[in-house]
C-alpha cells in the first residue's frame, strides 16, 4: 500500500511539472499583452512599453520561467498584476463560492442521477429507462450557459425566487452567499448528472447479471435489498470513479457556470484573467486546479486499494 | 418606440443636463450598480478603461471638470487658472480647507507630487510631459506649470477622469503603484472583493463646491450612504438583472434590449449620441499607407448600412460624418463631403485607378468584444469586395486586438469605438504615435495652429480645418454616432446620463 501510495506521489509530481512547464509555455506564446490591456484604448506602444517594464514582462521567457519556478518552489505563486494581491490570496478569496458550488452541485448531480441510473438499469428497456435515457442525452448535451439564462430567466425573472446574479454584498450572511448558490448549483448539478446516471446504468447491469445476485436472490432476500445491499455496493467502485473526475471537472466546468452568474470563483477569476492576461494568475490557477484534478485521482486510486484487495499498482 | 424617441431627445437636449433638484433629496441608502466588469485597476492614472473612470471618479478628483457643456470648469482648483499672454505658464489657485480621505489637508505639495505621478505614469500625462517644463509649489495652495510652448488641451487633459490627473498624497504619489486609494472625493473605498463587489461610503469630511450642480461640476452632494459597483460581465446577465430589478443601475446594455428592459422592473436610459466607432487606418505600412486606397476605402463604404446592421434600428444610431455630432461646441460639416451614407462607388473605380493597389487583402482587424465592430467589418467587407478590393477579416479576441494593433505590420485597418471627447486632440488618431501612426504636415500644421490657441472661439474654427485634414487625408473612417443604453431602478433619481454614469447627486426615493 505504501508502496503503491508512493509511486503514484513520484508520477503526480511528474504530472504536475509537466502541467506547469506546458501552461507557463502557452501563456506566454499566446497573443496578447496585460500591459495593453491595462492601459486601455488610448495607449501607444511606447506607454505599453514602459508599463512591460515596470511589471517585469520585459526579461527573456526564459529568465520568467526560472522566476516563476524559483517562486512556486518557495510556495510563491507571484503577484495579480491586476489586482495588486498574491495569486494565492486571490484564489483564497474565490476559493468559498467555488467549494460550495461544488459540493451543491455534485449533491444535486449524485441525488438525481444515482437513483435513476439504478431504476433504469433494474427496469432496463422499459418506458422509464427509455425516457431517462433521453433526459440524460439532453443533459449531457445541453450547454450549461444557456440552461443557466434559462434558470434566471424563469425562477429569478420570471419567478422573482432567486437573485439573477451575484453572491451577495458587503453584508450578507453565509446563508445569504449559499442561497445565491441554488441556481448555479443546479444548473451544473443537472449538466453533471448525466455522466454518473449513465455509468451508474451501465454498472449496475453488469453486476445485476452476477451470480453472487443471483445467489442473494435465491436466498430469498427482497428485490430492494439485493439491488441496494449486494448490486449496488459492487456496482459503486466505477461510478465512485466517475464522481471524483465529475468533482475534479465541476472546478473547471464551472468556468462558465460562474461568469453567467457573475459569482465570484475560481471560475470566474480565470476567465477575466485569460481576457486580461493576468500571466501570474493564469499560470497559479490552473496549477491549483491540475493539482486538484490530480489528488482526486491520487485518492480514486488509493480508494481502490481500500475497497478491492485485487487492485495492484 | 416612442418612449425610445422621448428618451433620446431628452437625452440629446441636455448633454450631461442638471438634475431636477425641484424634487425634495432623501439622504440615506445604497445603490447597487452593475458594471461591465471588474476594472483591471483602481488607479486611474494607469488606465485608461471607461470602467476604471466610472468608478474611481467618486473617490478621487482633479484639479478641473467638465460642465454640463463640456467646458472646463474648477474642481479642485478654486478658480479658472491664470494663463500668462504667451500661453505658457498656469498659475493655478486651489481651494482651501479639501482634506483627503485619510484626515490630512490637500496641499501645493500634493498637487505637485500627483502631477510629477501623472506625466511621469500615466498614458496621457506622459504625452504632456513633452510640453511640460516645470511644475511648481509657489505656495500652500498655489501650482505653477510652465510649459514649453502653448498647449491649449492641458485644462481638458487636468479634467479627464481616465488616464486621470487626480490629486492624491504626496507620499502616496511618490510611489507609480498605488497600493492605498486615499483621495478627495466624495466617496471612499470602502471594500473591494475583487469580482464581487467595490463598496464606496459616504466621505463624511468631503468639501463640496458651493455651486449648483452642473455636469460633473459644480456641487457634489453625498445622498446615498453607499454605493456599490458589481461587475456583471455576461451582458445577457446584466439584461436580466436589469429586468427582475435587482439593481439600481446597470450600466451597457445592448440597444436590442431597449424594450425588453423597458418591460421590467427597471427603465431603459439613453445617452444619445454615446459615442462613434471607427475604422482606424494603418498609414504607416502595408497598402493603406497610399492615400488613394484609404480615399477609396472611405468611398466605397456604406455607413447606413454598417450602422443598420449593427444597431438594428435607426433609434440607436444616426448617420454623420462630422466628428463631433450637433449640440457640440465643436460640431462643423468642414470637410465632410467625401462621407456618403451609401458610399460612392463611381469614385471608388476612379481612386482605385489612381492608388498602387496591387489586389493584396485588406487585412481588418476586429474582435468580437464589441459584437457590433463585428458586424460592421462583415458589412464593410461585402461593401469592399463589391468595390473591387480584395478583404481579410482577422477576427481576434479583444486583448489580441489591443496588442496586435500596436504591431505596423499586423493590420490595416483596425474597428474600435470611442466616446466623444471632450477635447478633440486627444482623439486617438491625433497622437502621431497611437496606433495608426498618422503623420503629414497638413496635420500637423492645422493640429498644432489648433493646439497652440488658447481662445476657444478661435479654436473651433481652427477645429474645422483639422477635420478638413482628417478627411483629406483619411487617417480614419468615422463611420456615424450611436446611442448607449443603461437601465435605471425607478426609485433611483438625480442620475443624469452621461458617458462615465457618476452617483454623487443622486438619492432613492422614499
Amino acid at each position: 500500500m505504501l508502496r503503491a501510495a508512493l509511486n503514484r506521489l513520484i508520477g503526480m509530481l511528474t504530472v504536475m511539472a509537466i502541467v506547469v512547464t506546458i501552461v507557463f509555455i502557452i501563456v506566454r506564446v499566446t497573443p496578447g499583452d496585460p500591459a495593453a490591456v491595462m492601459l486601455g484604448p488610448d495607449a501607444n506602444a511606447a506607454d505599453i512599453q514602459a508599463l512591460r517594464q515596470r511589471l517585469g514582462l520585459d526579461g527573456s521567457i526564459i529568465q520568467q520561467f526560472i522566476s516563476y519556478i524559483g517562486g512556486i518552489l518557495r510556495g510563491d505563486l507571484g503577484q495579480s498584476i491586476f489586482l495588486g494581491q498574491p495569486v494565492t490570496t486571490a484564489l483564497w478569496m474565490r476559493a468559498e463560492p467555488t467549494f460550495f458550488l461544488t459540493i451543491f452541485s455534485l449533491s444535486i448531480a449524485t441525488i438525481i442521477a444515482l437513483p435513476i441510473g439504478v431504476a433504469s438499469a433494474y427496469w432496463r428497456g422499459s418506458v422509464f429507462d427509455q425516457v431517462m435515457t433521453a433526459v440524460a442525452m439532453f443533459a449531457a448535451s445541453v450547454p450549461s450557459f444557456w440552461l443557466g439564462l434559462i434558470f434566471i430567466q424563469t425562477f429569478a425573472v420570471g419567478l422573482g425566487w432567486f437573485p439573477t446574479s451575484g453572491y451577495g454584498g458587503p453584508y450578507s450572511s453565509l446563508g445569504d452567499r449559499l442561497y445565491h448558490l441554488i441556481l448555479p448549483a443546479t444548473t451544473l448539478g443537472i449538466v453533471s448528472s448525466a455522466l454518473i446516471m449513465r455509468f451508474t446504468r451501465a454498472s449496475m447491469l453488469d453486476v445485476l447479471n452476477d451470480d453472487y445476485v443471483r445467489t442473494a436472490r435465491s436466498k430469498g432476500m427482497s428485490e430492494w435489498r439485493v439491488v441496494v445491499r449486494h448490486a449496488l455496493k459492487n456496482a459503486l467502485i466505477p461510478i465512485l470513479t466517475v464522481v471524483g473526475l465529475t468533482a475534479a471537472l465541476l472546478i473547471s466546468g464551472a468556468i462558465v457556470t460562474e461568469t453567467v452568474f457573475a459569482l465570484p470563483g475560481v471560475g470566474n477569476l480565470i476567465v477575466s484573467a485569460v481576457l486580461r492576461r493576468d500571466y501570474p494568475v493564469i499560470q497559479g490557477a490552473l496549477l491549483i486546479v491540475a493539482g486538484l484534478y490530480v489528488l482526486v485521482n491520487f485518492l480514486i486510486d488509493m480508494l481502490y486499494l481500500l475497497v478491492d484487495p485485487r487492485v495492484r499498482y | 418606440m416612442k418612449s425610445i424617441l422621448k428618451a433620446a431627445a431628452i437625452a440629446a437636449l441636455a448633454g450631461i443636463s442638471l438634475p431636477n433638484f425641484a424634487m425634495a433629496q432623501t439622504e440615506g441608502g445604497a445603490i447597487d450598480v452593475a458594471t461591465i466588469g471588474e476594472p483591471p485597476t483602481l488607479d486611474p492614472m494607469t488606465s485608461t478603461a471607461d470602467l476604471v473612470g466610472i468608478i474611481t471618479q467618486h473617490m478621487f478628483e482633479t484639479l478641473y471638470t467638465f460642465d454640463a457643456n463640456w467646458a472646463v470648469v474648477p474642481l479642485l482648483a478654486a478658480d479658472m487658472p491664470e494663463i500668462s499672454e504667451d500661453g505658457t505658464v498656469y498659475t493655478i489657485t486651489l481651494r482651501d480647507g479639501v482634506t483627503f480621505h485619510d484626515g490630512s489637508d490637500m496641499t501645493a505639495e500634493d498637487v505637485v507630487a500627483s502631477l510629477e505621478r501623472w506625466l511621469r505614469i500615466a498614458s496621457r500625462g506622459m504625452q504632456t510631459a513633452e510640453s511640460v517644463e516645470s511644475v511648481e509649489a509657489v505656495d500652500d495652495l498655489t501650482v505653477e506649470i510652465t510649459l514649453n510652448g502653448p498647449y491649449a488641451p492641458l485644462l481638458a487633459l487636468l479634467s479627464l477622469n481616465n488616464s486621470a490627473a487626480i490629486v492624491i498624497p504626496s507620499e502616496i504619489a511618490s510611489a507609480d503603484v498605488m497600493e492605498d486609494f486615499i483621495g478627495t472625493g466624495p466617496y471612499q473605498l470602502g471594500e473591494r472583493r475583487p469580482d464581487q463587489f467595490t463598496q464606496l461610503t459616504r466621505f463624511e469630511d468631503y468639501a463640496s463646491r458651493d455651486e449648483e450642480p452642473n455636469g460633473y461640476g459644480g456641487g457634489r452632494h453625498q445622498y446615498l450612504d453607499e454605493i456599490r459597483f458589481v461587475p456583471v460581465p455576461d451582458p445577457n446577465t446584466r439584461i436580466e438583472g436589469a429586468v427582475a430589478g435587482q439593481f439600481d443601475y446597470v450600466d451597457s446594455i445592448a440597444v436590442e434590449a431597449y424594450d425588453r428592459i423597458a418591460s421590467g422592473n427597471t427603465e431603459p436610459v439613453m445617452l444619445a449620441p454615446f459615442g462613434w466607432p471607427v475604422f482606424v487606418m494603418n498609414t504607416s505600412e502595408g497598402v493603406n499607407a497610399d492615400i488613394n486606397l484609404r480615399k477609396a476605402i472611405q468611398a466605397a463604404l456604406a455607413p447606413q448600412d454598417m450602422l443598420l446592421a449593427a444597431f438594428g434600428s435607426e433609434d440607436f444610431f444616426s448617420v454623420d460624418g462630422a466628428m463631433y455630432p450637433e449640440g457640440y461646441v465643436w460640431h462643423t460639416e468642414a470637410g465632410t463631403e467625401p462621407y456618403k451614407p451609401m458610399g460612392d462607388m463611381e469614385l471608388v473605380a476612379q481612386l482605385l485607378e489612381e492608388s498602387d493597389y496591387d489586389g493584396s487583402p485588406i487585412r481588418i482587424l476586429t474582435s468580437r468584444q464589441y459584437e457590433f465592430h463585428y458586424t460592421m467589418a462583415q458589412v464593410a467587407e461585402a461593401y469592399l469586395e463589391a468595390a473591387g478590393m480584395d478583404v481579410q477579416l482577422d477576427v481576434v479576441e479583444w486583448a489580441t486586438l489591443t496588442q496586435q494593433r500596436t504591431d505596423p505590420a499586423a493590420w490595416d485597418i483596425y474597428i474600435t469605438h470611442s466616446p466623444f471627447l471632450p477635447e478633440p486632440s486627444l482623439t486617438g488618431i491625433m497622437s502621431d504615435t497611437s496606433p495608426g501612426w498618422w503623420v503629414s504636415d497638413a496635420k500637423h500644421e492645422a493640429l498644432g495652429a489648433f493646439n497652440a490657441e488658447a481662445d476657444p472661439d478661435a479654436r473651433v474654427e481652427l477645429w474645422a480645418a483639422v477635420q478638413e485634414v482628417v478627411y483629406e487625408e483619411v487617417p480614419a473612417f468615422k463611420v456615424g454616432n450611436f446611442n448607449a443604453v443603461a437601465a435605471q431602478s425607478p426609485a433611483l433619481e438625480g442620475v443624469t446620463p452621461a458617458p462615465w454614469p457618476y452617483f454623487w447627486n443622486a438619492y432613492l426615493e422614499e
